[in-house]
């Protein structure tokens, strides 16, 4: 899998990994700033009243 | 040599599928562990930037020359920071605003005050819900509070200091336990002699377990739906309210205070002054 997204990143080495850098921060913003804000309220945690 | 190639091939072909299986099993992981770094750390983190908000605003609104006449005390507006929550235990720089409201986007900001319960030094009950895990995490250690800990209730004119009430088993003896500690020397039990279960407050105690069907621990008297007392008779307490266990929630864990001191700010202007003038140093 990242093998395969590796070898289709185009130009050479240091720009492929400068991409690769900036898909691996885009997954992470993707999963801090939309997918865990609407994860986490689902906690069992988070009923703290009666 | 045919059969050696397609074996070759199919080894091949294995040899992708296991690799994007271990691939997945790894990125599944680690996001896994990212969103525990949210939960505990980055929650934190939103959490600070929306106290210090509400902080700004209740400090502006204190600060207001044209509420400097201590207003009647009105229900504040939902989501809203009215008073400022200190508890010495959990260190000297333990203060949070407390929000109106036990909604989740309420929770987000601070603590929050259950809407419809006593405010800050009313007779009744002052409910409030905090975080335990994540969001600031204002409850974490309500289950290390002891009795006679100060709860410390900030409003615009006054400092209200509460105690936490005699845990179950030292009720019996509490007499006793209040001569030896001077921290316990203005705390109740609220149990009169002979009455019945203990009398109204029968059932409050420093700290309780309970399911999370009892709204009526925010009750003004508490456990007490039927609400045996008028309002003029009803003790000051406050009770703070979390989740139980820590990362669960088939419980909550409940701590009672009682109201011993109404210090005016005219005679403590800050926490510190307070500290002092109760005999707590910072």
């Amino acid at each position: 899998m990242y093998g395969w997204i590796w070898r289709h990143l185009p130009g050479p080495f240091a720009v492929r990994v400068l991409a690769a850098l900036i898909l691996i921060a885009g997954v992470v913003a993707l999963l801090m700033f939309a997918v865990f804000p609407w994860l986490e309220p689902k906690l069992p945690f988070n009923d703290v009243s009666v | 040599m045919a059969v050696g190639r397609a074996q070759r091939r199919l080894n091949g072909a294995l040899a992708i599928v296991v690799r994007t299986f271990g691939e997945l099993l790894i990125t599944v992981g680690i996001v896994i562990l990212l969103f525990v770094v949210y939960t505990l750390y980055v929650t934190d983190l939103i959490n600070e930037q929306k106290q210090g908000d509400a902080n700004d605003t209740l400090e502006r609104s204190w600060a207001d020359p044209v509420a400097v006449q201590p207003a009647p005390p009105v229900t504040p507006e939902l989501g809203t920071g009215f008073t400022r929550l200190y508890i010495p235990h959990f260190g000297t720089d333990y203060n949070f605003v407390v929000v109106e409201g036990v909604g989740q986007s309420q929770l987000a900001v601070g603590p929050g005050h259950y809407p419809g319960t006593a405010l800050p030094g009313q007779p009744g009950n002052v409910g409030i819900a905090g975080h335990r895990i994540g969001t600031g995490a204002p409850f974490n250690d309500l289950d290390k509070l002891n009795s006679c800990d100060a709860v410390i209730l900030e409003t615009e004119t006054d400092f209200f200091v509460y105690r936490v009430m005699p845990m179950a088993g030292q009720v019996a003896g509490w007499d006793r336990i209040r001569q030896q500690d001077p921290r316990c020397a203005r705390v109740p039990s609220l149990r009169g002699p002979g009455e019945p279960g203990g009398g109204p407050y029968g059932r409050t105690v420093g700290r309780r377990i309970v399911t999370p069907d009892r709204v009526d621990a925010v009750a003004p008297v508490p456990y007490r739906p039927d609400d045996p007392l008028p309002k003029a008779e009803q003790v000051a307490l406050v009770t703070l309210t979390t989740c139980n266990p820590e990362y669960g929630n088939s419980h909550r864990l409940i701590v009672h205070g009682v109201l011993v001191r109404q210090v005016p700010k005219q005679q403590a202007p800050d926490y510190q002054a307070l500290l002092s003038r109760i005999g707590m140093t910072l």
